[in-house]
């Protein structure tokens, strides 16, 4: 999975949210270090959806502005944990190969 | 003109790399997160934003639309472009035998003459050389399609598979597809391949979601 789209799955597990708020919750989410434009945030919505993982929620008018939410499906949020426990897999060997090198070396 | 209606008029002609099915549906919300996101006195998108939108939309019109749970419809697109790289290499080996064609021909009939190696070359080989580059385009536009969920698309392959069904089999019946090996290999291997695709086309999901007016919480 690419990582705009787990930020984006991540930014949606906590309940349903619009294009700009999903663009401003993955910025805090990532420390700042992933900024997704407009046009890769539908293009990685739409590649979501088409997988099934996202879905609209509800729409409404705000300051006269189409604001369309998103949320995760079933399949969505399975997807993101099984994503996060390898991820965590992962990030654990790691540390403990990084630990072994630092008791060898030190 | 306020800067804020003129970067608005400015982004929506931007929103035109995007697929009608995709304005249709998410223009006002695109452009709603465009103008939330833009700085105080914006009056046009940064060339940075102009680039995302080009690649997005363009990404939006060339990329396949199906879903990677759905593992036939996945194999079928990647058949139909391996069916392109095979077709387009048949072309090649047509071209590439034209001399064993010939030398083959001298050695069966001594006569044989220049000008009728010529229209041999005019009637016999150059149609079979733009029909495999036609069908190139052929297998390249049916997997686009199918790709973007078509389903006129899914009958076009089928029928162009019976075509080349046909094709193969009156070629092998009056030995005109057998002038090289090369040439038979390959054919057969196309139609190995095109058998495969359209056996996957049969068992793929019928639809692609978010191609049509979509309703909150049915998409």
């Amino acid at each position: 999975m690419q990582e705009a789209s787990f930020l984006i799955l991540t930014a949606l597990a906590a309940g349903s949210q619009h294009g700009y708020a999903i663009i401003t919750d993955v910025a805090t989410i990532s420390d700042g270090r992933v900024r997704l434009r407009a046009g890769t945030l539908y293009a990685a919505l739409d590649r979501l959806r088409v997988d099934g993982l996202v879905q609209i929620d509800r729409e409404e008018i705000v300051d006269n502005r189409l604001r369309r939410y998103y949320r995760l499906t079933a399949d969505g949020r399975q997807q993101l944990a099984a994503e996060a426990d390898r991820l965590r897999a992962n990030a654990a060997a790691a540390f403990t190969r990084l630990t072994l090198a630092d008791g060898t070396s030190g | 003109m306020t800067a804020h209606a003129e970067l608005e008029r400015r982004y929506r002609r931007w929103l035109w790399c995007y697929p009608g099915w995709f304005r249709r549906e998410h223009e006002a919300e695109f452009l709603g997160v465009l103008l939330v996101g833009a700085r105080e006195g914006q009056r046009r998108p940064e060339p940075r934003e102009c680039l995302d939108l080009l690649v997005g939309g363009l990404s939006m019109v060339l990329r396949s639309r199906v879903a990677r749970s759905d593992r036939a419809a996945v194999l079928a697109l990647r058949l139909m472009y391996l069916g392109a790289v095979v077709e387009l290499a048949t072309v090649l080996a047509v071209l590439a035998s034209m001399g064993e064609v010939r030398s083959a021909t001298l050695a069966g009939d001594p006569g044989y003459t220049a000008a009728q190696w010529h229209a041999e070359v005019t009637h016999g080989l150059d149609p079979i050389v733009v029909g495999g580059a036609v069908a190139v385009g052929l297998w390249l536009w049916l997997a686009w399609a199918n790709g973007r969920g078509q389903r006129w698309a899914r009958v076009v392959f089928v029928l162009f598979f019976a075509l080349n069904t046909c094709s193969l089999a009156t070629g092998i019946g009056d030995d005109s597809a057998v002038y090289a090996r090369v040439d038979l290999a390959a054919g057969i291997t196309l139609w190995l391949v095109q058998l495969a695709a359209v056996i996957c086309v049969v068992r793929q999901r019928s639809t692609v979601p978010g191609s049509g007016r979509t309703s909150p919480g049915k998409s």
